[in-house]
């Protein structure tokens, strides 16, 4: 498809890095001088320097045989302005990055007007992301599939965990009363391993496991890893993440404690926020976070602007024996070593927004096959799993799993059949309707056809 | 540095190298008359080596090229190319000197045309085939054809096409490198196949076109006669390759923009075409008047002045006059279009015109800055600011090229042969890839003379030229050739 990439900031680089990963034409215009130096230094793709409101500027990147246009520059007026012209310029689609708040409250009425077909804010979803985090502590990080019937959960194996060792086909026979999921997924030494029958996980492999959330909890709790509820948070950093993840939380009964080096900041969060403790100061000064009882809490968040910051902190709260600590990193490169570190859940806003970017942009580019109801992208963008509804008349339908040929490197990892969830064996079959959840290291996937074939 | 993954490139370049020399084979095999073993093995050899090269280093395929790995690359490709394309002129006995079958060998892909062979009509059909093969080949450039061949070799391949391509700065078609080779090929391919059927009208035989049609779309200049296109003396014939020969001295990004329904407005529209064209009508002009005593009528001194002309300014080198005996004011604009060159993103090479072009926007700023040193002035091409680190690469680049000229002249020098004319036009024709010189090496004469010193600076410095200097200068630098 034609895909023109408007700012390539953090979000839009990975963004067109990704998409061009997926044979995808990709325009990017960006302003600045450096950044499409970079671009085209290391990008399979066409570099414009302009602004992308400028209809001269978007003729020039070929808007009118434009397949998607992904506005994704700093300024939230820029990026409706670059929508609303692409679109009467004949740009099939728009996406825009709309972060401002006070523009969410009135999203629906600017998306009609201006023509913007889907408006991602970053912020919010990434506020989401934590959210759930918090609600499951064990997990490193969950991915819901199937309305939330079922939840991809990450973890890390430890040593003396009770799966650690044994043969996959010889789980249920050596360890007794293990409640029944499916390993869909493992990473170890930075590769991706889909789990056959003589697959042992070893400890400090991070696993994913699927099923719904009650086996899913009985299971961390038969591993000895569930906690308690979380009841108390520390934020670091007042930005627009912590702003939105306090409305989420907030209503869940979690006590907020918020940390916030501006004055100025922190008076308008504490009026905006009137349950949560806004605490004006520094919130990587260790005593400051001592004093406000740091080792007390249930978790910590770091989401400063500083990625050091963030991991630093989060590496002290964890060491001060806070359970579960989130921390906030923008840069991909880090992101191998962190594992090394042991910081289970690092969460990257770019990662979030453009994966939900590239699940619209996988929908749209197979209108007429199966089509794509939820795509995540795991072990930092090296595996995806990806939610289909099966269609009617496909190839696969009512077969046997065991009679079809599986794509290499990918899984049929869960089948949801009228709202009954089944961990699929060879017998099963896939009926019209259901929903198929697909684990694979084969990036790009659009169809369940590609997967499952005869 | 990554040296499995460059020997892989390498490969992938040699593996290519044999497959092009299989039309030559097949065309040995009809005329059969001595070279066909010759290039039975030379094939064997070039891709033998070649798919070892490319398939036994086991490289990870994410690894990273390096900018400075780009440029080696392109460096090595093209000398270790033209070692190889060199096989079959050795093992066929058409020279029993390696210094001059690789010379010939370098000539025929960096376009120029230069020969040190003493040719004769109706030589080895097969192995005068292969080296008009090389000009094509080498015109549009080797790492493009491999990239359109094979798109997923290596990540950033822009970095090897934009070693390769002349020109200052890479306009992409489409997104995709590897789909931008392919139009760039195609466009290539079209136009060759238009000379190949207008010379077939012409009267020349089949062979005849399809060599002469490879050598002007490469703007490389070998003939299979020893006049050159004088052997014809037909107008038609002349005509038609004095067009073309323009024709392959454009940027073929504007064909793409004329194909996609820009039209004729494609070229119009394009600076750098627009001081091409004045430049090469009115050195025609210029030219045409200053011979008017030497020929006999004005249309007589049109046809050989414009042929001529085109010839030097797309840095083919075909010959149909001998320039040599023209009017000094003629010979003097000859030696101006050889150091111009055609567009960027041509097959042709010297400066380039729209480095010219900015030359000159510099140096008028820069009168005017003297006496108005506070003005800010900015350099446009095509009403768009150009970037001030190209203004400034640009005219490092002109510096160099001039200092690589006089340097090369110098070094060829030292073999005591010639004189300063001879030597000095021998060094700009190889650095601007256009074939032939003056005095000793003019246009009815070859580099025969050269000894193994002399062929050899020549030959580096027709690299130097077809790859705009860069690549083959990264070669001699210590920081190459570290890990780091």
């Amino acid at each position: 498809m034609r895909i023109i990439v408007i700012g390539a900031g953090k979000v839009g680089y990975t963004l067109a890095e990704h998409l061009t990963q997926e044979e995808h034409d990709v325009t990017v215009i960006d302003k600045n001088d450096d950044v499409i130096e970079r671009c085209s230094g290391s990008l399979d793709v066409i570099c414009i320097k302009g602004n992308g409101a400028n209809a001269k500027v978007l003729l020039e990147a070929g808007v009118e045989k434009a397949n998607i246009v992904i506005a994704s520059t700093e300024s939230d007026e820029s990026n409706m302005l670059a929508c609303l012209i692409a679109k009467r310029l004949g740009a099939q689609y728009t996406i825009a990055r709309i972060r401002d708040p006070e523009f969410n409250e009135s999203q629906t009425l600017l998306q009609n007007e201006l023509g913007i077909d889907v408006a991602i804010n970053p912020e919010r979803a990434t506020a989401l992301e934590i959210s759930r985090l918090l609600r499951y502590p064990f997990a490193g990080s969950i991915e819901s599939f199937a309305r939330g019937l079922v939840e991809m959960v990450e973890f890390r194996a430890q040593e003396k965990d009770a799966i650690v060792g044994i043969p996959m086909k010889d789980l249920a026979s050596k360890v007794p009363h293990l409640p029944r999921i499916l390993y869909a997924m493992v990473e170890r030494n930075n590769s991706v391993i889909i789990p056959d029958g003589n697959f042992a996980i070893l400890p400090g492999d991070k696993v994913f496991v699927s099923g719904d959330m009650v086996t899913i909890t009985e299971f961390f709790r038969f591993l000895g890893r569930y906690s308690q509820k979380i009841r108390s948070v520390m934020l670091l950093g007042g930005g627009r993440i912590s702003y939105y993840l306090s409305r989420l939380i907030v209503p869940m009964g979690i006590h907020v404690t918020l940390f916030e080096l501006d004055s100025q900041k922190a008076r308008r969060l504490s009026e905006l926020l009137p349950r949560v403790d806004v605490i004006y100061g520094d919130g990587t000064d260790q005593d400051l976070l001592q004093e406000q009882g740091l080792s007390q809490v249930d978790a910590f968040v770091s989401l400063s602007n500083r990625d050091e910051e963030n991991l630093m902190t989060a590496l002290y709260a964890s060491r001060s024996g806070v359970q579960k600590t989130i921390a906030k990193n923008s840069r991909m490169a880090y992101m191998d070593v962190l594992n090394d570190l042991g910081l289970d859940s690092v969460i990257s806003p770019q990662v979030i927004t453009s994966s939900t970017i590239l699940r619209y942009v996988r929908a749209r580019e197979n209108s007429n096959g199966t089509h794509i109801e939820r795509l995540y992208r795991l072990i930092d963008g090296n595996a995806e799993a990806i939610e289909f509804v099966a269609r009617k008349g496909d190839p696969y339908i009512g077969i046997p799993l065991k009679d079809l040929n599986t794509r290499k490197g990918s899984l049929v990892s869960v089948i949801v059949h009228q709202g009954k969830i089944i961990i699929p064996f060879g017998k099963d079959h896939i009926e019209e309707g259901d929903h198929v959840i697909i684990v694979s290291r084969n990036l790009g996937i659009s169809d369940l056809n590609e997967v499952l074939y005869r | 540095m990554n040296r499995k993954l460059i020997v892989r490139v390498l490969g992938a370049i040699l593996a290519i190298e044999g497959l092009a020399m299989i039309p030559s084979f097949l065309i040995s095999l009809y005329f059969r008359d001595g070279d066909t073993a010759a290039l039975g093995y030379s094939i064997l050899i070039t891709i033998a080596v070649g798919a070892a090269m490319y398939l036994i280093p086991k490289s990870d395929k994410k690894s990273y090229l390096r900018l400075k790995e780009g440029f080696i690359i392109v460096a090595l490709g093209w000398i270790l190319m033209s070692a190889f394309g060199a096989i079959p002129y050795m093992l066929s006995g058409m020279f029993t000197h390696f210094d001059s079958a690789f010379f010939e060998s370098v000539s025929g892909f960096t376009t120029t045309g230069a020969s040190v062979f003493e040719g004769f009509e109706n030589y080895m059909h097969g192995v005068v085939f292969w080296r008009a093969t090389t000009h094509w080949i080498g015109g549009m450039g080797v790492l493009v054809l491999t990239l359109a061949l094979l798109p997923k070799l290596t990540g950033r391949t822009a970095h090897l096409v934009k070693a390769e391509s002349p020109g200052p700065s890479l306009s992409k078609l489409v997104p995709k490198t590897g789909q931008t080779a392919k139009i760039l090929y195609r466009i290539y391919i079209l136009l060759t196949l238009l000379e190949f059927i207008a010379l077939l009208f012409c009267g020349l035989s089949p062979y005849d076109a399809a060599v002469h049609a490879f050598a002007t779309a490469g703007t490389g200049g070998f003939s299979n006669y020893g006049s050159s296109v004088a052997a014809f003396d037909s107008v038609p014939v002349d005509i038609v390759i004095t067009v073309f020969m323009f024709m392959f001295g454009i940027n073929f990004a504007l064909y793409y923009k004329f194909l996609i329904g820009e039209r004729f407005k494609a070229f119009w529209r394009d600076e750098e075409f627009r001081t091409y064209f004045f430049i090469a009508v009115s050195f025609t002009l210029a030219i045409t008047l200053f011979n008017l005593p030497y020929y006999e009528s004005f249309f007589t001194s049109l046809r050989y002045s414009s042929f001529q002309l085109s010839s030097i300014i797309s840095t083919t080198g075909f010959v149909t006059a001998d320039y040599s005996r023209w009017p000094v004011a003629s010979q003097f604009l000859i030696i101006l279009a050889m150091f111009i060159g055609s567009c960027a993103g041509s097959t042709a090479g010297g400066i380039k015109v729209i480095r010219v072009k900015m030359l000159m926007k510099l140096s008028r700023r820069n009168v005017l800055a003297a006496g108005r040193p506070k003005k800010v002035d900015v350099i446009r091409i095509d009403k768009k600011a150009v970037d001030e680190n190209i203004v400034s690469q640009v005219a490092q680049f002109a510096v160099m090229y001039i200092a690589l000229v006089l340097i090369g002249g110098f070094l060829i020098s030292l073999e005591g042969k010639y004189d300063i004319i001879t030597n000095l036009t021998a060094s700009l024709t190889c650095v601007s890839n256009v074939g032939p010189g003056f005095g000793s090496v003019g246009p009815v004469d070859n580099f025969v003379g050269y000894g193994v010193w002399g062929k050899s600076v020549l030959s580096l410095l027709m690299l130097f030229g077809r790859l705009e200097l860069l690549p083959m200068f990264i070669l001699f630098t210590r920081s190459a050739w570290h890990k780091y």
